[in-house]
């Protein structure tokens, strides 16, 4: 068993188990967002209602999603949603995923236990807790319910707040600090290894510099062993960096997507099934992860 | 004694390499260089920096902002600057943005620079501000901070409905020269407010009480929902 340089041992990239599922390392994950709030950033209020909500998770399953994940609260300030209101918008539809779709994998997006836990056991198999543990009951909850805990990076910011001048002297360090922190706890909480990714968590607590940082030294969170997740889609440091707003940041998306698929990461949260779809399987081509489709060219 | 000091914002984006292609603010830069020239043409002999920080106490003269802090592409394994400063990552970006625009001023006098705790009551914020000015001498004063980061629903701190009114008075108060107003900031408020600059204010009220020195406003506006004043204040001197 190696050490990383802080002392911290370091996995070998495993198997991951979401529900009754095992996914190899070298097998890329989608995560299929669906947004039950009338206000998220992009396509607002598109999956506000059951039916649409219920039609977005049908085409992503044919799309080939392999995780259906369902939050109801938006990131940013705004509205305040409690608890109640919280577990009204998304337990229900996880019910209802979990009954018309058996075998998908369904996440719910909360940083709260309530609403982890009546999530689950409605049928959600993962907890996608991307403001890094904020309420310190989530991991217990993982493990009463033998579900998946992501591990996210948010300095330590309280949940839907902007990022307000935040300095790091290093912010890698930062992530791997908090995040490897974050997954021993849920070990010792008794969640099960296997089920534990850890996650940068692009913009959370982070400003766009620091989001391409951590991108391009997302290789030393894959090197830990920790499963890594990314969360891209269409967020504020790909418009900053292009100076493109959330309709127009596709090919942002894509090209990030690509350099993370490239330096390991596993799961990928996205808005564009499809299209995450082929730059993951180009990759997994490039690194010699998957074969290609159909290969004749020169060799007939 | 304190004859002279101007008042900065202190985001980040004073900085030009930070804001990417676009340079988004050139205006504010410029009212701040303004301000800045003109307080070291008043030949002050000391400057104090004075910025919001997490604790009081100074820091070594020297001591620079380190860019990398925001932006870890702009960092660099040189940390030895023109000006004989050293990039210092533990350096408070409120302090580090007020050596920087000395810096580019020009200035190479001796500095003080000051940290001020966020939530350092008004009494010690008072009396370290007398401290700094009891002495002959001539001295000038950069303070750094900011009006309200809750003026709009986009604002690092989401809309506050009293933001915008608290920032008005601060800015009635400096544009009147009335230091004393200052000193009557609410420090809980200014917390909700999310406002950086309360305790340097009244520590430069503690520094320049009872003169009533003459104002000048060079900017003053929320272009991002955080409240920004740059301002040049003098003091009237008599010739003996």
């Amino acid at each position: 068993m190696n050490r990383h340089a802080d002392g911290k041992q370091a996995r070998t990239q495993g198997p991951l188990r979401l529900g009754s599922r095992t996914f190899q390392s070298g097998q890329p994950l989608i995560m299929a967002i669906v947004n039950r709030t009338p206000d998220s950033f992009f396509r607002p209020g598109s999956t506000w209602e059951d039916a649409a909500a219920m039609e977005q998770v049908a085409g992503a399953v044919a799309e080939g999603a392999d995780i259906i994940d369902i939050g109801g609260v938006p990131a940013k300030p705004g509205m305040p949603v409690d608890v109640a209101e919280e577990i009204r918008r998304t337990v229900p539809i996880v019910a209802a995923v979990r009954g018309a779709y058996p075998d998908v994998v369904i996440s719910v997006d909360t940083w709260r236990h309530e609403v982890a836990h009546e999530a689950c056991v409605a049928g959600a198999n993962l907890i996608n807790d991307t403001w890094g543990g904020w309420d310190g009951r989530v991991a217990e909850v993982a493990a009463k319910n033998n579900a998946a805990l992501l591990c996210a990076h948010a300095g330590g910011q309280e949940p839907r707040t902007r990022p307000f001048r935040v300095a790091y002297p290093d912010v890698m360090a930062d992530v791997l600090s908090r995040t490897l922190d974050l997954a021993e706890r849920a070990v010792a909480a008794g969640v099960d290894p296997s089920r534990i990714l850890i996650d940068p968590a692009h913009d959370f607590g982070k400003n766009t510099w620091q989001s391409l940082e951590v991108t391009r030294r997302l290789a030393e969170m894959t090197a830990t062993g920790w499963p890594v997740l990314v969360s891209l889609s269409r967020k504020d440091f790909v418009g900053e960096t292009l100076g493109l707003p959330p309709e127009d940041r596709l090919a942002g998306t894509l090209a990030t997507t690509a350099v993370c698929a490239w330096l390991g990461a596993r799961v990928f949260r996205v808005h564009d099934v499809p299209e995450t779809r082929q730059v993951l399987h180009m990759v997994s081509a490039i690194r010699g992860d998957a074969p290609p489709a159909r290969t004749i060219r020169g060799l007939v | 004694m304190v004859i002279t000091a101007c008042l900065c914002p202190w985001p980040p984006i004073l900085v030009r390499d930070l804001t990417g292609r676009d340079p988004v603010i050139p205006g504010l830069r410029q009212a701040c260089r303004t301000a800045v020239r003109r307080l070291v043409d008043a030949q002050p002999e000391l400057i104090v920096v004075a910025g919001p920080a997490e604790s009081t106490r100074t820091w070594d003269q020297a001591s620079r902002l380190d860019p990398g802090v925001f932006a870890p592409a702009l960092s660099s394994d040189d940390d030895r600057l023109q000006s004989d400063g050293r990039r210092d990552p533990a350096l408070p970006p409120s302090l580090g943005l007020g050596a920087l625009l000395l810096d580019e001023a020009g200035y190479s006098g001796p500095r003080i620079l000051q940290a001020v705790a966020d939530d350092e009551p008004v009494d010690a914020c008072s009396r370290l501000g007398s401290a700094l000015s009891d002495r002959t001498t001539r001295t000038g004063m950069l303070v750094m901070g900011d009006g309200s980061a809750r003026r709009d629903p986009r604002a690092p701190g989401h809309l506050h409905p009293q933001a915008a009114a608290f920032d008005a008075a601060t800015e009635r108060a400096m544009r009147r020269g009335d230091l004393r107003a200052l000193l009557d900031v609410p420090p809980a408020l200014a917390r909700e407010l999310m406002a950086t600059g309360r305790p340097v204010w009244q520590v430069l009220a503690g520094a320049m009480l009872p003169q009533v020195p003459a104002a000048d406003i060079l900017y003053a506006g929320a272009p991002f929902g955080v409240g920004y004043i740059v301002a040049f204040l003098q003091v009237a001197m008599f010739t003996g």
